[in-house]
């Protein structure tokens, strides 16, 4: 076991971790925007609205990430003419995907409230607004946070997809690294356990903040 | 615009050799996902089972694993059991198998799927297993049954219901993550989409093509798994979400 | 004062829950609405304010169409006040804030002056020191009494309850009663949909008894429980007065 190639290589092996991070940061935030609005529309009662949205979620849960992102790449150049770039690949197609497991997230989340909270709003006179803001929301976003943190854990591992667009995110550099020096067992050993090290973090945030919810309940 | 400049060609997909590569394809990914499934169910049923045993040395070996290979993403652990588990074996074992193995990256691909969801279906297991109330073993146990009469009429036959929906959601997901295989070189249809748009330039009808493959394939499942249910229905339990 | 004319009611295009109702319930009058499950009480409660739909018949508050789509149903229901079996306290919001939701939202009431309303109903009905508790931090039977004085805060001229001590604790259903029988004895008009009998007997102007959807029968206090005229009003009585 040679562990100087680690040492040797690190820095640019974690160097990819940035880019794993801003990818996985804008994939969250694109995807919760898009995810809000599909689940709007999933829980509308207008068919123009529920329809399109609901498709939208079932074809994009039933791909696999991979597929997608080798869509995109194959699709932009036919509408844009021009090849697209390897980043701009990765973050647009993590977003559209992802947003189709937040839209279910929060759909879940608005529904978890009780339909009597609606009602017993709806008894003294407040509005359909009034009600979704200060009754329904808090405690649907109350609800959902443990699933949306489990989703960005997710985000973050799905990141080292971006490797088969030759992205230079952190798997890609310890593939090279690989490729170069030839110590595989030490090279994915390290790579696993950063990856297990951050993801584990983020599971064990969700596991207090679970915890505390339920205490509180 | 640009969409003027490209002409379809849906030919490619039946046109020889292409259309025989994607039958092929497919035909890789159902075998591999459904051999990575079994070992996933297999795997991870003990270990959903370990996780609810009295013993806390074995409840930990079960967690441990879980947490493992929950945390890292399965492209690293498809690429260590292909680069990096070979290593591990005595040389000669190793000459053997790059010998008489040459297509090592299924089997592997087929190993780490199967480990990996096996994690998954061990978590899930575990959940349907906790939901069942302690007073329906006690309800059993109040009524003579011993430990193994009550597993074996009252927990397992609900427990198995209870288990069909998340199930099928990870079988999907298993299904889903053999694509992932591609990436050490297993030609499964995802794969051999990509492969074919190297030789036509006609990459976006067999990604079209292999996502049809995939929704189909999960549509197919799903009605699969509700006649499933509906057979061994009974009144009262609760409905799935789709 | 409340007509009801000919309203019925139909689930899913295939259950009936109302069947044809008329009633008429005047000012200031206590009506006490007792039935099996199923019989259709709740959802005649929730016709009244709007929150259910009947498909056919009208029902008029006060002179005002409930059904009319012109109607300003929120401020239809700003006068009228409801509780229920489960509380539904928000559970993120404390006693003080649930009170003073809707005065502030809906009569655009100073936050001071909402404040000094709630702690006076607070103090109506014997809890002003939980004030600035969470709903989970209280007991059942101050929870409904929290629920009462939001209800009260609108200043309603009529009050629906529906099956409000049903899910409380012996011990506590005592003082929710007594807040109830208050609230009768100072004139509002109250529709109260129950099992408890004591109750009906010691404040129902009248007493409706309803099952499948339709009234069987009508009575005022004494008359109905010492001779009820309909063979399943006898059975029912039967059997919920020991």
């Amino acid at each position: 076991m040679d562990l100087s190639v680690i040492s040797i290589n690190f820095k640019f092996m974690i160097g990819g971790l940035a880019l794993t991070f801003e990818l996985a940061l804008m994939t969250m935030v694109g995807g919760l925007l898009i995810g809000v609005i599909l689940s709007i529309a999933r829980l509308s009662p207008r068919p123009w609205l529920y329809y399109p949205a609901t498709a939208y979620i079932h074809f994009f849960r039933g791909l696999p990430l991979i597929l997608v992102i080798f869509w995109l790449y194959f699709l932009s150049p036919v509408i844009t003419g021009r090849p697209i770039g390897a980043f701009p690949a990765a973050v647009i197609s993590f977003i559209v995907f992802e947003a189709a497991y937040f839209a279910e997230i929060i759909r879940a989340g608005v529904q978890s409230v009780s339909h009597g909270q609606a009602m017993a709003a709806y008894s003294s006179g407040l509005t359909f607004y009034q009600t979704t803001r200060y009754v329904i929301l808090p405690q649907a976003l109350h609800n959902m946070v443990p699933a949306l943190v489990n989703q960005a854990v997710i985000i973050f591992q799905d990141t080292s997809l971006a490797y088969v667009i030759g992205l230079r995110e952190f798997l890609r550099r310890v593939n090279l690294v690989d490729a170069r020096e030839a110590r595989s067992v030490e090279l994915y050993l390290f790579a696993g356990l950063v990856y297990f090290t951050i993801c584990s973090a983020g599971s064990l945030a969700i596991h207090r903040l679970e915890k505390r919810r339920a205490r509180s309940c | 615009m640009g969409l003027f400049n490209y002409t379809f060609d849906w030919s490619v997909l039946w046109r020889h050799p292409y259309g025989g590569l994607l039958v092929s394809g497919i035909f890789t990914t159902l075998h591999l996902s459904l051999l990575a499934w079994i070992i996933a169910v297999v795997l991870g049923v003990t270990i959903g089972i370990f996780r609810v045993l009295p013993f806390r040395l074995v409840r930990f070996a079960g967690s441990a694993y879980v947490q493992l290979f929950r945390n890292i993403p399965f492209l690293v652990q498809l690429f260590f059991w292909y680069f990096a588990a070979p290593l591990f074996l005595p040389k000669p074992a190793q000459e053997w198998l790059y010998d008489n193995v040459p297509n090592y990256s299924y089997w592997a691909g087929v190993i780490s799927l199967g480990t990996y969801t096996a994690s998954r279906v061990a978590e899930q297991f575990r959940s349907s297993l906790l939901s069942i109330s302690q007073d329906q073993y006690r309800a059993a146990y109040s009524t003579g049954l011993t430990t193994l009469q009550t597993y074996r009429y009252v927990i397992a036959p609900y427990a198995f219901r209870i288990i069909i929906p998340p199930f099928t959601t990870e079988f999907l997901t298993c299904f889903k993550n053999s694509a992932l295989t591609m990436t050490i070189g297993v030609m499964e249809i995802t794969h051999t989409a990509y492969y074919i748009d190297s030789f036509t330039w006609h990459g976006l009808e067999t990604t079209t093509a292999a996502s049809l493959v995939y929704l189909c394939i999960a549509l197919c499942v799903v009605l699969f798994m509700s006649l499933i249910e509906k057979r061994i229905h009974i009144p009262g339990m609760i409905a799935r979400e789709q | 004062m409340i007509k009801i004319k000919g309203v019925s009611l139909w689930y899913d295009k295939k259950f009936k829950a109302l069947d044809n109702i008329t009633e008429t319930i005047q000012r200031g009058q206590t009506v006490v609405i007792c039935g099996p499950s199923g019989s259709g009480k709740s959802s005649l409660l929730r016709c009244i304010n709007g929150l259910e739909r009947s498909q056919e018949g009208k029902i008029f508050v006060d002179g005002v169409s409930v059904q009319d789509p012109e109607t300003d149903i929120h401020k239809l229901r700003s006068d009228i006040g409801m509780v229920f079996q489960h509380f539904e306290l928000y559970p993120h919001m404390t006693a003080m804030q649930n009170i003073t939701l809707a005065p502030i939202r809906v009569r655009h009431k100073s936050k001071r002056e909402a404040e000094e309303k709630a702690m006076e109903l607070l103090e109506r009905v014997e809890i002003p020191e939980q004030a600035f508790k969470y709903p989970e931090e209280l007991s059942g039977g101050q929870k409904q009494r929290v629920a009462i004085a939001r209800a009260m805060a609108m200043e309603p001229k009529t009050m629906l309850f529906d099956e409000s001590t049903s899910a409380l604790d012996p011990e506590m259903i005592k003082e929710v009663l007594d807040v109830m029988i208050n609230l009768a004895r100072e004139g509002i008009t109250m529709v109260v949909v129950t099992h408890e009998m004591g109750f009906a007997r010691e404040v129902a102007d009248e007493i409706i008894f309803m099952d499948e959807g339709r009234i069987i029968e009508r009575g005022a206090d004494h008359s109905f429980f010492d001779n009820p005229k309909s063979e399943r009003t006898r059975q029912f009585l039967s059997r919920i007065l020991i």
